[in-house]
């Protein structure tokens, strides 16, 4: 289940998408963050600390495309790219994924 | 070409959240992840304009063909639920809930920290109602949380 955020900048977008995933993740679920702002600060929400938040590495636009030779496999991508927070939501940065093609 | 990130979605995560830039343009341009988005929440704030730019978001977001859009009214205080219900309706935003304003939550972003345990229950308990109002809608879609 693919479940997108937005909002304009304050309203609490980041804060909430935190919540909803911590909601997921107390029942169970695997839940995937995927953080598409310019200025990631999801990380933090998350409960990343700062240092953490910045090692978390910008997913590169090859790697979500793949396909080619010695590509990853998806499980490979969470764990090489993936982050995994203090409640167990796997964390991914990933800016304008939306250029990546079929989702 | 397959995008492993769309087979890492679909294969190692059973509930996919995509905290997207902020704003309505970037949504015309994300069109190609978003249009694979099984919900859309539009967090608003109580103001006239949140409220009405999140109607804009959500024609939008209905003609790139997402099938499940709605409002989330957050940070409301005393008379806000009212305001959101009224003025929603207004806009034709469907109200997935209202999540109340808190100071606990204030303070945690002060610190820049999660929220802490015991913390911001009334919060919870609104992002809890609107999970379960997602997860109805998502009733009988493949690929819904059991």
């Amino acid at each position: 289940m693919k479940l997108g955020i937005v909002g304009k900048g304050g309203v609490g977008k980041t804060t909430l998408s935190a919540l909803f995933a911590q909601t997921y993740a107390a029942r169970g679920l695997r839940v995937l963050a995927i953080d598409t702002d310019s200025n990631p600060n999801l990380a933090f929400s998350l409960g990343l600390s700062a240092q953490q938040a910045d090692d978390v590495p910008l997913l590169p636009r090859s790697v979500v495309v793949g396909g080619g030779e010695g590509s990853l496999t998806p499980a490979q991508l969470l764990s090489t790219y993936g982050a995994v927070t203090p409640s167990q939501v796997t964390l991914l940065h990933a800016m304008r994924i939306t250029q990546a093609g079929a989702g | 070409m397959r995008s492993i990130l769309g087979a890492a979605i679909d294969t190692e995560a059973d509930v996919t959240l995509v905290d997207m830039e902020a704003g309505l343009e970037h949504l015309s341009r994300s069109g190609g992840t978003l249009a694979y988005a099984d919900v859309l929440l539009v967090i608003m704030e109580p103001s006239r304009k949140s409220i009405l730019t999140a109607g804009r978001t959500i024609v939008l977001a209905e003609e790139l063909g997402i099938p499940r859009v709605y409002g989330v009214g957050n940070k409301a205080q005393e008379g806000d639920k009212e305001f959101f219900e009224e003025v929603c309706a207004e806009y034709n935003v469907p109200l997935a809930g209202i999540v109340p304003a808190d100071v606990d939550v204030v303070e945690a972003d002060r610190r820049g920290e999660l929220l802490a345990p015991g913390e911001g229950q009334p919060v919870r308990d609104a992002v809890v109602g609107i999970v379960d109002f997602v997860d109805h809608a998502l009733v009988g879609v493949a690929g819904a949380p059991s």
